[in-house]
């Protein structure tokens, strides 16, 4: 409708109507960067003012600009380096053994019966309390905190995966029954895909008890990584490096959670969208 | 009639069921005989807790009988019986093709041959072109096409049905029942076809065996002898009528007095 004219024009413009369909379709995205950014600059105003004082709490420019700094020298990226290893190898571990755990527990009574005194009573256990053991043990090198980190993870793997194998739906164990499937087929075309979501939910809150197990172990002893730079820096009371890799934790979160999102995406093409 | 005639014949089945806290037990089925001739459609009718459903399970062995005798035609390849469940237990991570191949999977047909030989009854049960799908993708009455078509895939002698319809509205409900026995006719199959529904028994059958509750027993054994093939619209014929009313009657007959809730069976 080119002759009609309108008194708001510039949404009736090409821009205008762009950037308003842009943001209807990414409003999830337009509000949480509103959000972000506004209490952002909120902090910054009251960090500025003195209601926050700066010594404690930081702003929002300090901490950018320490990131340029230990960005730009290169000097924070050994500890990502050293943090993102712990966090990979330990997790990779909780991963490889507490998902085919999870499915034998499940599957199995007997191995059920047979672990879930122990596990329940490591399970109930705070893994903190474990450290000066694990230190005695494994010393204050990788071990010590690829321990950490797995014992930490690993709970979440097999209690998810468990329950996933005992939610299997009866009808469809009725029906293999009813066609003679093999044991080994009953698992494969079965258990595994009816467990898969819970497997994936179990590596997304085992990512997120990774993360804690990096920085506790390094928080305790280490030398190098992100846990070692917070507790570091805190010391020195240089709050804006603390608040930094504070930051740095947040998005390497939110980083592995999408990635689990991604995959669920991907496997589940059978699942229909949850509206 | 000589056994050979027979795909299915059953003695004085007996479903019991104990509980050992407080050392009752609960009888489900109670001395069923029944044969069931080769090609033969037969629906066993009756109220939830009348042990159509268990006895139907017996026969497909999910069950075991605690007494009694099962005697299913035995056949060259293949198995003797195949289920159609209530609801359709189509997996949802397979797409129709891999749903309706399975049963022959099961069998050890590896999964490209099984997907050929599953194909034909896609078609024979109206789903051409919905291989690819996945059950979400699919209405309640096209699940139920795809979950008959996966029990007639693996070719056995009886199909048995437990209340396959159940769950569908009035409209499809009807639909799938003429398209059933259109299948029926092609297919060539004996069926055991469970049911509450009195107009679904009578429309489908040759034989409904009306059964009673507590304990589940046979109570009449009706023969149909409307003419085939049957349209939908002999739902509405004085004969059809008749059979519906005789056989409410039986029903309400032995009918208890209270309506305890008693477990569907």
């Amino acid at each position: 409708m080119a002759a009609r004219t309108s008194r708001f024009a510039f949404f009736d413009s090409g821009l205008g109507r762009r950037l308003a369909g842009l943001a209807a379709a990414n409003e999830r995205v337009a509000y949480g960067v509103l959000g972000f950014v506004g209490i952002s600059l909120l902090w910054e105003v009251a960090s500025g003012t003195g209601l926050i004082r700066r010594s404690l709490l930081s702003a929002p420019s300090l901490i950018w600009k320490a990131a340029v700094t230990d960005f730009g020298s290169g000097a924070i990226w050994p500890h990502i380096a050293t943090s993102l290893n712990e966090f990979g190898l330990g997790f990779l571990l909780a991963l490889v053994i507490g998902i085919p755990l999870g499915l034998l527990i499940g599957m199995f009574r007997r191995v059920d019966y047979f672990a879930s005194v122990l596990l329940s009573g490591i399970y109930a256990t705070p893994k903190v309390a474990l450290v000066p053991l694990i230190i005695l043990v494994a010393g204050i090198g990788l071990e010590a905190k690829l321990i950490v980190v797995f014992l930490l993870t690993i709970f979440a793997v097999v209690v998810s995966t468990v329950s996933g194998v005992h939610s299997v739906a009866q009808r469809h164990l009725d029906l293999t029954r009813s066609f003679g499937a093999s044991r080994w087929l009953v698992f494969r075309s079965v258990v595994l895909p009816s467990t898969f979501p819970f497997i994936l939910t179990g590596v997304r809150i085992g990512a997120g008890r990774a993360l804690v197990g990096v920085v506790t172990a390094e928080f305790l002893s280490a030398n190098e990584g992100v846990g070692y730079y917070i507790s570091l820096y805190g010391t020195f009371l240089d709050t804006s490096r603390v608040m930094l890799g504070i930051v740095l934790l947040g998005v390497f979160g939110v980083a592995i959670g999408e990635i689990v999102r991604l995959i669920e995406k991907r496997f589940e093409v059978w699942r229909p969208e949850i509206s | 009639m000589t056994s050979t005639d027979l795909a299915l014949s059953a003695r004085g089945v007996r479903m019991e069921y104990r509980d050992r806290s407080s050392d009752t037990s609960l009888v489900a089925v109670e001395n069923v005989d029944l044969d069931v001739a080769d090609g033969e459609f037969v629906s066993l009718l009756g109220p939830s807790g009348c042990g159509k459903s268990t006895f139907l399970k017996i026969i497909n062995g999910l069950l075991k009988a605690t007494a009694g005798e099962i005697k299913l035609r035995s056949v060259v390849k293949g198995r003797e019986d195949a289920m159609v469940f209530q609801d359709s237990a189509l997996f949802p991570w397979y797409s129709v093709l891999d749903n309706v191949a399975y049963g022959l999977v099961c069998a050890g047909v590896p999964r490209k041959e099984a997907r050929k030989r599953a194909s034909p009854f896609i078609d024979l049960v109206g789903l051409q072109g919905f291989g690819g799908k996945y059950p979400y993708q699919l209405s309640g009455g096209m699940q139920q096409r795809a979950n008959l078509a996966r029990a007639l895939a693996v070719d056995s002698a009886i199909l048995l049905m437990d209340e396959p319809f159940a769950s569908l509205d009035a409209q499809t409900r009807e639909l799938m029942q003429s398209e059933l026995l259109r299948i029926w006719n092609a297919a060539k199959k004996t069926v055991v076809f469970v049911t509450h529904q009195i107009d679904e028994a009578v429309y489908l059958s040759d034989r409904v065996i009306v059964m009673a509750p507590r304990p589940g027993r046979i109570i009449a054994d009706i023969h149909i002898d409307l003419p085939r093939p049957r349209q939908l619209s002999i739902k509405r014929s004085p004969e059809f009528a008749t059979y519906e009313n005789d056989i409410w009657r039986l029903i309400a007959g032995h009918q208890q007095a209270t309506a305890d809730p008693v477990q569907s069976a």
